[in-house]
């Protein structure tokens, strides 16, 4: 079989996916006892807004109902719902007020910025360390080494999201807790802040806030801060003086997630390069490598580790999907308004479009990485034969 | 027929066979033991779960006091103004209390004295009462504007350390109504009774409600543990299902089940489990419609009659190629309508929701038998179906289908059983109207479980049915089949036995990250109640004062990790002992 071929079939696969992931968030945010309707009228919802033909009042609440559709059956809710997302409609937040797309557009590259830089931090300290540990296997470093990486998988996230804050971003007053790297930066407070972040978010025409960033700017923060305009640049406070400075700011504020995410992450990667690289130093090619008297160095690096990142490459799908999932809780804890944030206030606001449509998206990225990853395999190993 | 004493060389052997069997798996211990050992790591990790268990069984026992709500008793209340807020780990504070002492009061009853007391507490038989507490020292004095006064104001009765007496001149003191004083008392109920004899302190320190957190945090292992071993037993049970189905099967049950499993795998874990977990916020009890508790043994018996039927009244098994498209298709039938039924059968969906027809009992089982006789239709009004059977002698088969004789009967024992159990589950739940009652108290604890276990078992389901596909082109179930072993005796029996090294490796692994999912659910707020004893809450609930009390988020995060920690490095200790490379 073509690769386009391999493409297009797994493309037209993931259809039936998608459709099921439509189908099951919306069933499980349907089945939510709330009222989305009361939500939106709040406590207007007695008001009488007009009158039936027959004349009996109708009131705001009611009017709601019928425009949300939701005197309809179920059924009939999702047919509305696939059409008004045909459409490219994904519906209107209740709690941020604005068109859900708007929302998700906002939030979706803030978590796919944190995720990336995560995995850019995960991949190397867990396939260096998995390196070393897998060459010194049963010596003291592989002992070490597995113990942290079992470490880091069991550490809850959001408590070594907190530690991190405590240890490198937070001073106490007068307790003296905390920010142990303070007095080598002098800065205030400790290295690195956890909150004022500049936020795309908060370009809501509505607030009143001025917008940081360029309008139609990528959303992607760091992409934005190389590439604001002098105009912009003018209307920010003086301590952003330069797109350098601003720059920094950026990825001063990205560094504790990314580090958080990242660490979390590389505990199961050292684990899978470790096996991996382990089967691998057994075959016979590595020892056909070291009988023509290569340099170990030159053996495991050149000829063993090549083969064995292959099966590395298919759990960068998994990875991505971990890391949007742990963004989640990182997210809540150092407040950036990415998609996991978003989805936690969707939830407890209840907010079914803003579910519906973060649900959808992340659902989306998940599938259309691992496709990519997928595609990736079938061209690195020959072995892999396309069906 | 022999009598029963002369069975003696019987007995013998079987008790023969009984100690081989005994001394086989002792052997297989040991050696298992020999492997598991090797590892240091994993010897640590049994002895973190072991501890961890340890704890949470002799939680009462070790606890300095009861933890003010946790998810088991939640009617329990008891005293928390007892002891000063967030205090420090191993402070002095531990043993201090904060009373008011009204001088007004004093003034008009004419007493100097004053009794040291504790804040009220709520008894057993839910009265207040106060313990009388023995004073040491006098630490600060307040009055009620919060203006320091002179501690030598009020001194201890030298004859009964309780009683406090005020001094003349604070009696007299008109322009005082109400004084604040802290003292440090001999604490008896907080003494640790395994800790030395002087250190009667709180070796966590407190929270901000003036909780121990030490008892907080031990307590918390139950809900975690019990959550754990729950929630991964019946992921388990029901991956295990799901997934031998699909991979024995094969076909188009393996791509319909893997297509669900990849729904559930591409939306994260988290989100989905928030979503389910608001989305049962209501319920106050599982229940299961009527007609679901019929569907339920019906299919049971349709997927174990099936078989039955076909051999005795088609009189032999029916191959594939004389099937019908719909008799051949019928899986696909059964999981559609199944899916439907699922749909319906959700709390909150009911029916007019789902189809705008109405919700009367008479429609519900209407609607169920229809389905039924639409089954039993593709099963049996087939046209190729009846075309090649033949009906020769059908009276003869039937009736010796129902001879009791018959190597069928255990099927017939299977009907009675489930019926029986059907109408035991319902008799004895508490059902009510066409509902029975599954989990009567499905409370918040059971909300983030069947939230877990919803996200958890496509998982399982994927593992074994790897697990499956490859035990399934052995020799031994080829053998199994050839003698006309029925699937599902191929499946339990023989497949499933030979496939349980990962499933055991997975269970323990997952048992740690559904201790961590939950947790984290906690933490966010969609899991136990604020307030409990659950390590997810205590940390969710030091956020505002960590930077300044780390010790409130210190212990539980570090109580989470280890458990975790513990199962993993168990469930990686097993996994080396499971390996075959290992076996030698």
């Amino acid at each position: 079989m073509k690769l386009h071929e391999f493409v297009v079939r797994r493309l037209l696969l993931l259809i039936p996916v998608m459709i099921g992931v439509t189908i099951l968030t919306f069933t499980i945010s349907h089945l939510i006892p709330a009222d989305a309707a009361a939500a939106q009228c709040g406590d207007k919802c007695g008001i009488v807004v007009g009158y039936t033909e027959d004349g009996d009042p109708i009131s705001a609440y009611e009017a709601n109902r019928e425009r949300l559709g939701m005197n309809e059956p179920l059924i009939v809710q999702f047919w509305y719902y696939v059409n008004h997302l045909g459409e490219g409609d994904w519906g209107e937040s209740s709690t941020y007020h604005r068109p859900v797309a708007d929302v998700v557009k906002d939030a979706a590259p803030i978590t796919l910025e944190m995720s990336f830089f995560a995995l850019l931090i995960a991949y190397p300290l867990g396939i260096t360390l998995g390196i070393i540990s897998a060459v010194r296997q049963d010596r003291m470093f592989d002992h070490i080494s597995r113990f942290f990486a079992i470490a880091f998988v069991s550490l809850p996230i959001f408590w070594f999201a907190m530690v991190l804050q405590l240890l490198f971003a937070t001073q106490a007053p007068d307790s003296g807790v905390g920010g142990i790297c303070d007095p080598i930066f002098g800065t205030d407070g400790g290295c690195f802040p956890i909150y004022g972040r500049h936020d795309p978010s908060l370009t809501y025409p509505e607030d009143g806030f001025a917008s940081f960033y360029p309008a139609g700017g990528t959303g992607f923060h760091l992409i934005d801060s190389w590439f604001v305009t002098d105009g912009k640049l003018a209307t920010l406070p003086t301590e952003f003086g330069s797109k350098w400075l601003l720059f920094k700011d950026t990825l001063m504020h990205l560094a504790l997630p990314c580090a958080c995410l990242g660490i979390a992450s590389s505990g199961s990667l050292l684990r899978y390069m470790r096996a991996s690289l382990l089967e691998v130093l057994h075959e016979d090619y590595v020892r056909t490598a070291r009988a023509k008297g290569l340099s170990e160095f030159r053996v495991v690096i050149v000829h063993a580790c090549r083969n064995a990142l292959v099966p590395i490459v298919t759990i960068l799908g998994f990875s991505i999907g971990g890391a949007i999932g742990g963004a989640v809780l990182t997210e809540t804890i150092f407040a950036f308004n990415g998609m996991g944030r978003v989805a936690v206030k969707s939830i407890q606001y209840l907010d079914f479009p803003v579910i519906m449509g973060v649900t959808l998206i992340t659902a989306a990225i998940f599938l259309l990485s691992n496709l990519i990853v997928d595609i990736m395999y079938a061209i690195i190993d020959p072995r892999v034969r396309l069906e | 027929m022999r009598g029963w004493d002369e069975g003696e060389e019987d007995r013998k052997e079987s008790r023969r066979r009984l100690n081989e069997a005994l001394s086989q798996s002792r052997k297989d211990i040991s050696r298992s033991w020999r492997i598991y050992r090797r590892s240091l790591l994993a010897v640590v990790g049994l002895l973190m779960v072991f501890s961890v268990v340890t704890i949470s069984i002799l939680a009462d026992k070790i606890a300095v006091e009861h933890p003010y709500r946790n998810l088991q008793d939640t009617e329990n209340l008891w005293s928390i103004d007892y002891e000063p807020r967030r205090a420090h780990p191993f402070s002095e504070e531990c043993d201090w209390h904060e009373q008011s002492i009204s001088l007004t009061t004093q003034r008009r009853y004419g007493e100097m004295t004053v009794v040291a007391e504790s804040d009220d507490k709520v008894g057993d038989d839910n009265r207040y009462y106060r313990d009388t507490l023995s004073v040491i020292e006098l630490i600060h004095l307040e009055d009620n504007k919060g203006y320091e006064l002179d501690t030598s104001l009020i001194s201890i009765d030298p004859s009964n350390s309780s009683i406090l007496v005020l001094s003349q001149e604070l009696y007299d003191n008109m322009s005082l109504t109400t004084i604040w004083l802290t003292y440090e008392f001999d604490n008896e109920d907080m003494h640790i009774w395994w800790m030395p004899e002087g250190y009667q302190r709180c070796i966590f320190g407190t929270n901000d409600q003036g909780q121990d957190m030490f008892s907080k945090v031990l307590y918390g292992s139950r809900v975690s543990l019990k959550i754990g071993i729950t929630v991964a037993m019946l992921t388990v049970t029901i991956g295990t299902i799901v997934g031998s189905v699909s991979g024995y099967f094969g076909g188009r049950v393996d791509e319909v089940i893997m297509r669900i499993c990849d729904v559930f795998f591409a939306i994260p874990g988290l989100i989905l489990a928030m979503a389910f977990v608001t989305a049962m916020s209501a319920m106050t009890s599982l229940t299961m419609p009527m007609w679901l508790g019929i569907l339920i043994p019906i299919l049971v018996l349709y997927a174990a009659f099936r078989s039955y039927l076909t051999s005795t009244v088609a009189g032999g098994q029916l191959s594939d190629r004389v099937m019908g498209s719909l008799m051949r298709n019928r899986n696909i039938f059964l999981g559609l309508f199944l899916f439907i039924f699922f749909i319906g059968g959700l709390p909150g969906a009911s029916w007019p929701d789902l189809f705008g027809i109405s919700d009367s009992r008479g429609w519900r089982i209407g609607a169920a038998t229809g389905i039924i006789l639409l089954l039993g239709a593709i099963g049996l009004a087939d046209m190729r179906f009846i075309e090649n059977t033949s009906f020769d002698g059908v009276e003869e088969r039937v009736r010796k289908s129902l001879d009791w004789t018959n190597p069928w009967r255990y099927l017939t024992l299977r009907t009675v059983a489930v019926f029986a159990a059907a109408v035991v589950l319902y008799r004895f739940s508490g059902s009510t109207g066409d509902e029975i009652v599954v989990i009567k108290d499905f409370d918040r604890l059971w909300k983030i479980q069947a939230a877990l276990i919803f996200t958890g078992w496509p998982g399982y389901a994927r593992l074994i049915r790897g697990q499956v596909l490859y035990v399934k082109e052995m020799t031994f179930v080829e053998a199994a089949r050839s003698v006309g072993a029925p699937s599902g005796r191929i499946m339990f029996r023989h497949i499933l036995p030979n496939a349980w090294a990962p499933l055991l490796v997975a269970f323990t692994l997952d048992i740690g990250g559904t201790i961590l999912s939950a947790s984290g659910l906690s933490f966010i707020g969609l899991g136990a109640a604020p307030g409990t004893a659950e390590w997810g809450i205590l940390v969710s609930e030091s956020r505002r004062y960590f930077v300044f009390d780390p010790h409130l988020m210190l212990f539980p995060g570090l109580a989470i990790a280890a458990t975790t920690l513990g199962f993993n490095l168990l469930g990686d200790g097993i996994r080396d002992v499971v390996d075959p490379k290992n076996r030698r």
